[in-house]
């Protein structure tokens, strides 16, 4: 059984199009593949594989900036792919700041030197694999392609977590990240199975449609479809590291090597927050008079995002590691990035985004930071931080930038993502009382109230880091009780001072920021 | 009792009491096998629903494939034949308790949920299926599956490259010859 | 006479579901805990199946949700394979309980 002409021609002709808007994922393909070929020549494996898959990864942002006229077609039913695929402005946003992200951190990989020649290769590969994944994940509009992206992001970042194969932390972090995270990609399957059941499809847009008309219309809601979406918020929230399933993401965080862990923390993130935005704006979308869905799920989002922040930063207050204890701030920064999700607002969507470009900028600066320290040091934790701004002003100043800003101070890009998602948290409460619920306004005024206690709360850990670094002695010192030069690579100071700048930038200058994601959001 | 139901009852029952077995089993070579006729409840399941395909898809890969890298892993981590990891009784009932509860409730939600008419057409075979992976649909409009059918050849080759990694040993940095450490 | 029909295969998808929560629940052995998400993957992939019977708008989608389900298992069986062996050079066991390396 082979398609005739008439079929073929009608595939070429809704192909060409799609290809077009896709080219960043082919790039990357075709990226994966080349690194594979390059090993086929040792004389080319001097190059180290890190700028190749740089390269690659550079061309796919250019070719993604490049595409801006193929993907504001606002009217492109019923998108990419036949449906598959929606590869709107919101999807072009995050996949350029995924492609941003994957490129900064191969160029601090290069730095640091975590994967050494031999294995760069292998490491690109995955990296550019789980990229590619969650590029994937944030451009699904069929719960198939929600799931293969979960996958292709997963098991890449499963290996990735025990990349240094022969350390006991490395290898018991991937045990714990692929057993938690296969757990969740089953439940999330279930859940999918379920929902395509009732629904006859896995079209995002159509099962939204009938979940949001059932949650709003019908007193009694029906039990399978509800199940069916609990499972699948399951999957969320592992992705997301939200509580009641965070507990994997500190040890895989003090496990995995810090860049890894900035992957990780920043990457999958993004992508996650992004689905589940698409996800929650259809089903508002469904039905956007009613506050139904708001009043349940809504709420649902904002206990979550309350116990999510306060859990992560309760947490990290008591961490010695560094990098675990940005692995608990982390969680907090979910919280708080729920908070901004579960308004179910468009204004609250585009407030997340922005938040997504701060923390890119500043918690791949604090990582890079404990890659640093890591390779200068040999220790990754608090102490190892001690009288660093003497030891290396360029790398010093720079953490103090990056954790002052993850605490939220003005005039850094962190303030203007945490004031953005408060801001949108207030709005959607008042927007609800107008709507007629007061509930609503209470609950979020609430969690108005949680966000900004918690930001009070985690001053007390990211500054406990800040006084180490700033005025307690440093360890190592010379024979005249001056502290040694950290004696770090003047590619890491420039890498380090230049996201610096960047993050003081973007808290100055942050309207074409909002009007980007304002308009990514329509 | 037809013979069509008598058929759903003995498949449904061997793949629910494998499924316990796998449970159950404090061995992990007994769970394999009590998995490995579980797998192939499912697939008989499969022949019976009328998916040709994926019932023999289930033997070959699943049957097949994962099933003896299971087998193997298991024998490769465990010290004996029937080396046993006993189950603390909390866990069982914090574990049972859950399940149960849920199971309980899907059950509730499964029976009252409306069925859709039953088609009485077979399912469409290999040629349909075939086609739509290849981007061709069953009728012009509806979904095809080309993209997902393409882009898991890109996700087993990182996988591939995943696991050859991790499998294999680091190599030497004293290695002289660098083509002499695929191992 | 009761004719069996979606809800049946519906209630038999979710008992294994439920047999694959409480293998992740009770196994302390990581090849278990797989097995367990090997159970609840195929749970799903009854669940597609069988609707793909019941459902007209399924027939074609839920074979191919099926089949891709197949394989994406099989490569996170071998991924997760992999990181077991290793962590078995590591540690000489893969026994979830003596993952305690890692602690806060």
């Amino acid at each position: 059984m082979l398609p005739n002409s008439e079929q073929f021609s009608a595939l070429l002709s809704t192909l060409s199009a799609d290809l077009v808007a896709f080219l960043p994922e082919l790039i990357l393909a075709g990226g994966i593949t080349l690194l594979l070929f390059l090993r086929l020549f040792p004389q080319l494996c001097r190059v180290h594989s890190g700028f190749v898959a740089a390269g690659v990864v550079a061309l796919a942002l250019t070719t993604l900036l490049g595409n801006g006229h193929v993907t504001t077609n606002a009217d492109w039913e019923p998108g990419a792919f036949t449906g598959l695929l929606r590869l709107d402005l919101f999807s072009q946003f995050l996949r350029g700041l995924l492609l941003l992200f994957t490129l900064l951190l191969l160029l601090l990989c290069d730095q640091t030197g975590i994967p050494d020649r031999d294995d760069s290769a292998d490491f690109c590969v995955l990296l550019l694999g789980g990229t590619l994944g969650l590029m994937l994940m944030t451009s699904a509009n069929h719960l198939l392609m929600v799931f293969i992206g979960l996958e292709m992001a997963s098991l890449p970042s499963y290996a990735l977590a025990g990349f240094l194969k022969g350390q006991r932390t490395g290898s018991e972090a991937a045990l714990k990240y692929v057993v938690y995270g296969a757990a969740s990609a089953g439940v999330t399957l279930y859940g999918i199975s379920l929902l395509t059941a009732v629904f006859g499809t896995g079209n995002l847009v159509t099962v939204t449609q009938g979940l949001g008309h059932m949650i709003a219309d019908s007193e009694s809601v029906p039990l399978l479809p509800m199940a069916g979406l609990c499972f699948l918020f399951v999957g969320f929230g592992f992705k997301l590291a939200a509580v009641p399933f965070q507990f994997w993401l500190p040890d895989v965080f003090e496990g995995a090597a810090a860049e890894v862990s900035a992957f990780l923390s920043v990457a999958s993130k993004a992508a996650a927050v992004g689905l589940t935005a698409r996800v929650l704006l259809l089903l508002q979308e469904a039905n956007p008079e009613s506050v139904r869905l708001a009043e349940t799920l809504g709420i649902a989002l904002a206990v979550v995002a309350t116990i999510t922040a306060t859990w992560g930063n309760l947490a990290a207050l008591t961490q010695t590691n560094l990098k675990r204890m940005l692995g608990y701030s982390t969680i907090a920064h979910a919280g708080y990035m729920l908070m901004a999700l579960s308004t179910l607002r468009k204004d609250g969507m585009a407030a997340v985004l922005v938040y997504l470009v701060m923390y890119l900028v500043m918690n791949l600066g604090a990582f890079a930071v404990v890659a640093v320290l890591r390779n200068r040091t040999g220790a990754e934790t608090i102490a190892a931080c001690r009288g660093l701004i003497a030891r290396s002003p360029a790398v010093g100043v720079s953490l103090t930038i990056f954790l002052a800003s993850l605490l939220g101070l003005p005039p850094l890009g962190g303030f203007v993502g945490k004031f953005l998602v408060f801001s949108a948290v207030y709005d959607a409460g008042q927007a609800y009382a107008v709507a007629g619920s007061p509930t609503l306004e209470w609950v979020y005024s609430l969690l108005l109230g949680v966000g900004i206690v918690n930001t009070v709360v985690s001053a007390g850990y990211y500054l406990a880091v800040l006084r180490s670094a700033g005025l307690d002695e440093a360890e190592a010192t010379d024979a005249s009780g001056h502290a040694l030069p950290l004696g770090e690579p003047w590619g890491v100071a420039v890498y380090l001072v230049g996201l610096s700048i960047v993050l003081l930038i973007l808290g100055l200058v942050w309207n074409p920021l909002i009007t980007l994601a304002t308009s990514a959001i329509r | 009792m037809t013979f069509h139901d008598a058929l759903f009852l003995i498949l449904a029952t061997a793949s629910a009491v494998s499924a316990l077995g796998v449970v159950v089993s404090s061995s992990i070579i007994r769970s394999a096998i009590w998995l490995l006729f579980m797998l192939m409840g499912v697939s008989g399941l499969y022949f019976f629903l009328g998916a040709e395909f994926l019932g023999a898809a289930q033997l070959i890969v699943y049957v097949g494939g994962t099933m003896v890298l299971v087998v193997f892993g298991g024998m490769l981590t465990t010290r004996g034949p029937f080396d046993h990891v006993p189950v603390g009784l909390v866990g069982w009932v914090l574990g049972g308790g859950l399940s149960l509860a849920l199971f309980a409730l899907l059950v509730q939600a499964s029976l009252s949920f409306v069925s859709h008419p039953r088609t009485d057409t077979a399912l469409p075979g290999t040629g349909p299926l075939g086609l739509t992976l290849l981007g061709v649909p069953e009728t012009p409009g509806q979904t095809a599956y080309l993209l997902p059918f393409e882009i898991v050849s890109i996700h087993l080759l990182v996988v591939l490259i995943a696991a050859a990694y991790l499998a294999r040993a680091k190599r030497r940095p004293t290695s002289t010859h660098p083509e002499a450490d695929h191992g | 006479m009761v004719e069996f029909g979606f809800p049946a295969f519906l209630v038999l998808s979710a008992f294994l579901f439920a047999c694959g929560l409480t293998c992740l629940a009770t196994k302390r052995n990581a090849i278990g805990i797989l097995m367990g998400v090997e159970l609840i993957l195929n749970a799903a992939n009854l669940n597609f199946v069988a609707a793909a019977r019941f459902v007209p708008t399924f027939r074609l989608e839920g074979q191919v949700f099926a089949v891709l389900v197949i394989v994406l298992a099989a490569a996170e069986a071998a991924v997760a394979l992999a990181i077991f062996l290793n962590f078995y050079n590591n540690h000489a066991t893969v026994n979830v309980e003596n993952a305690t390396d890692l602690k806060g």
